[in-house]
């Protein structure tokens, strides 16, 4: 939080906060006029019927809201979107600190291995997506190539209702490289002495893990989860390009589904709703995050 | 109705420009020399495959060279994405003049203000024909009775089969005599588990060309005449369905979901993988480029009453309300969709099926066409109906719900009873909530 200065602020340094509003003014113009105007602008507009103009527009109060709680195809993507996000959050930031763990071993090659789990990252999205709709083939697929070496029938995954929620989360643990990086750097700035600390108590890897990597790294893995729960939702290609929501809704998200209504079925008023939801929904997660963030994150700084 | 029409004043220059076009046919280089001082740009949204664009140009070329006071200008979008680029478009006020407008869109569209009215400048212009295309086409395009759009292409879903596949096992090909029930006794003889191959290609298309196809030989309709009511849970669409599901679920003659997902466009039909499957005109150049083996048609196979019903769709093209010049959009639109212009658009490139008998004709002697193409003009003839849905404002939802419905009974993954079910329920929910609009 900021403290309230008590001491009369110099010359030089109100020309300094001049020039640092100067220097963020555009990013602040870009903010109001690109990103807050239209989240404001859309909150409005989901008050309304609006369908593709925006003359006579008709003030209909809730009621695309209520359409939305009463649609149980909404309640589906709901639902859908949070086992997604979850599946996404719990496998992918576990996967990759594993990964960072890895790689933040001093063997030969390991950039070599971190260029190659960062890759998937670099390629495009609707690429990858077309590469595991292969992959994910019943019959052709690598995947279930591999399973029948071992004795196992592997399953429909994206074409069947059961198996194409987990298959959106596997799909998902191989484009952990983003925050693979960020933990890596993270567990970098453990300062060894810590660890040494640690050996000298007896400590073996795993209790060196739980008690000194964990706690130096949790402020950074609150930022992963932050920002994996936040892409989750957010996540768009993979279901337009591989499931379209389906088999059936089974995987239409909250994004396909506000998609469809602004898209498909031109209603751009429910969508705004749909948008909002999200927003809020969003928000009070981050919240929510940021409240149990206090009982397990543990900030240097704090400690005295 | 919020879609605009065409001025008075707006038709009489119109109707002056075209009548002076006529006029100038035969100058040729004068022409050049006047026009030639006020050139107008007349923008294009629409999609054709990279393939087939060569063919647009040398159109466009020849229309240029004949109107030198033109510029045509097009932007191209994919065909997935084209339909949802239009609303952005129009939401952004940057429509072109003339659109591409899928049979299933132009209700709405119309209703949403993205294509005008072009009733009256349509019908009042004698050298353009509108009776001469088929009616069924043109009927996708009238909102309220009025036309907002004109079709280019409008074909009839009929019966492909492999000759080959039929050939190696010594059976007669499909005939006209052959029944639903005939062809699925074919399918279960022609499958062949251990060579990969089955008698049927396992799609089912309950959407606007396919709908009847699947559901009409036993007397199912999905929907009330004027759209407003889902009519899928009877006992005959139920038969219909219980057919389909048997064929490809029990009796194993057709390729389910995953099964098909293993051919490109999940279609082993056109792989080679399965000897029959319903065929569309507009497929038929795929067809001829993807498909190594011989192929030909025939009618879609009769119900039990002894009468052949089947689903026929298409596309066209429209005029927006962005346009400032919609008496130029309708110059080219005019010749564009003309005889001649579908002739050599569709019909000499095997391109598509032409809205109009004398494209079809001539189309029917292309390199893409069939042996026996002729069936398809039979179809449009006699018994192809336009399909629903394409008249509700709810259209894109309800074909959602016939859309995931089939795949989910393909896939295996609902039975008929619980698609009938969704699909009446959610239908019938998209239907009444645009009842009052």
């Amino acid at each position: 939080m900021f403290r309230r200065l008590t001491r009369p602020i110099s010359a030089s340094a109100k020309r300094e906060e001049r020039i640092f509003y100067l220097f963020i003014l555009p990013w602040l113009i870009g903010l109001v006029v690109f990103s807050a105007g239209p989240v404001l602008g859309m909150l409005g507009l989901s008050f309304t019927d609006w369908r593709i103009s925006l003359d006579d527009l008709q003030f209909i109060g809730l009621d695309n809201y209520a359409k939305l709680f009463a649609d149980p195809i909404f309640w589906t993507s709901v639902g859908n979107t949070l086992y997604i996000v979850v599946g996404r959050v719990v496998f992918g930031v576990s996967f990759a600190l594993l990964l960072a763990v890895l790689l933040n071993q001093k063997v030969p090659g390991i950039a070599f291995f971190r260029a190659v789990y960062y890759l998937p990252t670099v390629t495009a999205g609707v690429a990858v997506a077309l590469v595991w709709i292969w992959i994910f083939n019943p019959r052709l697929g690598i995947l279930n190539y591999s399973l029948k070496q071992i004795g196992i029938t592997g399953p429909p995954w994206i074409f069947s209702k059961d198996w194409v929620k987990p298959s959106l989360i596997l799909m998902s643990m191989f484009s952990v490289g983003p925050i693979m990086i960020i933990l890596l750097a993270g567990l970098q700035g453990v300062p060894k002495e810590l660890y040494e600390s640690a050996a000298i108590d007896g400590a073996g890897n795993w209790k060196k893990f739980t008690n000194v990597t964990l706690p130096m790294l949790s402020p950074v893995l609150f930022f992963v989860i932050i920002i994996s729960v936040v892409s989750s939702f957010q996540n768009f290609t993979e279901i337009r390009v591989m499931t379209e929501g389906g088999p059936g809704e089974s995987s239409n998200v909250m994004i396909w589904y506000l998609w469809e209504n602004a898209f498909i079925f031109l209603q751009l008023g429910i969508a705004a709703a749909v948008a909002w939801i999200m927003f809020v929904v969003l928000m009070v997660l981050t919240g929510a995050q940021f409240w149990v963030g206090r009982r397990w994150v543990y900030y240097e700084a704090d400690s005295g | 109705m919020s879609a605009k029409q065409l001025s008075r004043r707006a038709f009489l220059k119109l109707a002056a420009a075209s009548s002076s076009g006529a006029a100038l046919a035969g100058l040729g280089p004068l022409r050049n020399i006047a026009s030639a001082q006020d050139t107008v740009e007349l923008t294009f949204g629409r999609h054709w495959e990279a393939a087939f664009r060569p063919r647009q140009s040398e159109y466009d070329e020849g229309f240029m060279e004949r109107h030198p006071d033109i510029k045509v200008s097009i932007t191209y979008n994919t065909w997935a994405d084209h339909n949802n680029v239009v609303p952005a478009w129009a939401a952004a006020g940057t429509l072109p003049d003339i659109i591409y407008v899928h049979g299933s869109r132009a209700t709405p569209w119309a209703h949403e203000g993205i294509i005008i009215d072009i009733h009256d400048i349509v019908v009042a212009d004698e050298e353009f024909n509108v009776e001469g295309m088929w009616e069924e086409s043109v009927r996708l395009y009238r909102v309220n009775g009025r036309i907002h759009a004109l079709p280019y292409d409008h074909g009839p879903i009929i019966l492909g089969y492999n000759k080959d596949m039929f050939d190696a096992a010594g059976m007669d090909y499909p005939s006209e005599d052959w029944t639903m029930e005939d062809m699925a006794a074919a399918a279960m003889e022609l499958t062949d588990p251990d060579a990969g191959v089955w008698g049927w290609d396992g799609r089912l298309d309950l959407g606007n060309g396919g709908g009847g196809f699947f559901t009409g030989a036993w007397g199912g309709v999905h929907m009330n005449e004027d759209e407003t009511e889902m009519t899928m849970d009877t006992p005959e669409v139920r038969a219909a369905l219980n057919h389909w599901y048997k064929l490809i679920h029990e009796d194993n003659a057709g390729a389910s979901g995953t099964e098909s997902e293993a051919f490109p466009n999940s279609q082993p039909f056109r792989a080679g993988a399965a000897a029959m499957g319903h065929i569309a005109t507009w497929s038929t150049p795929s067809m001829r480029a993807q498909a190594n083996f011989e192929w030909d048609v025939a009618p879609t196979p009769m119900g039990a009453d002894g009468k052949r019903y089947t689903g026929a769709f298409g596309s066209g093209y429209g005029i927006t309300p962005t346009s400032d010049k919609p008496d130029v959009a309708w110059r080219y639109l005019r010749e564009y969709l003309s005889i001649e212009g579908m002739i050599f658009m569709w019909s000499l490139s095997g391109r598509g099926s032409p809205a109009r008998p004398e494209g079809l004709e001539v189309w029917l002697n292309s390199d893409p066409a069939p042996p026996s193409g002729h069936y398809f003009l039979e179809a449009m003839f006699d018994y192809a109906v336009t399909g629903p849905p394409f008249q509700s404002l709810a259209a894109a939802q309800v074909s959602n719900v016939l859309s995931t419905q089939a795949e989910l009974l393909r896939l295996g993954e609902a039975s008929v009873d619980e698609a009938i079910a969704a699909i009446t329920e959610q239908g019938q929910a998209a239907l009444d909530d645009v009842a009052d609009m």
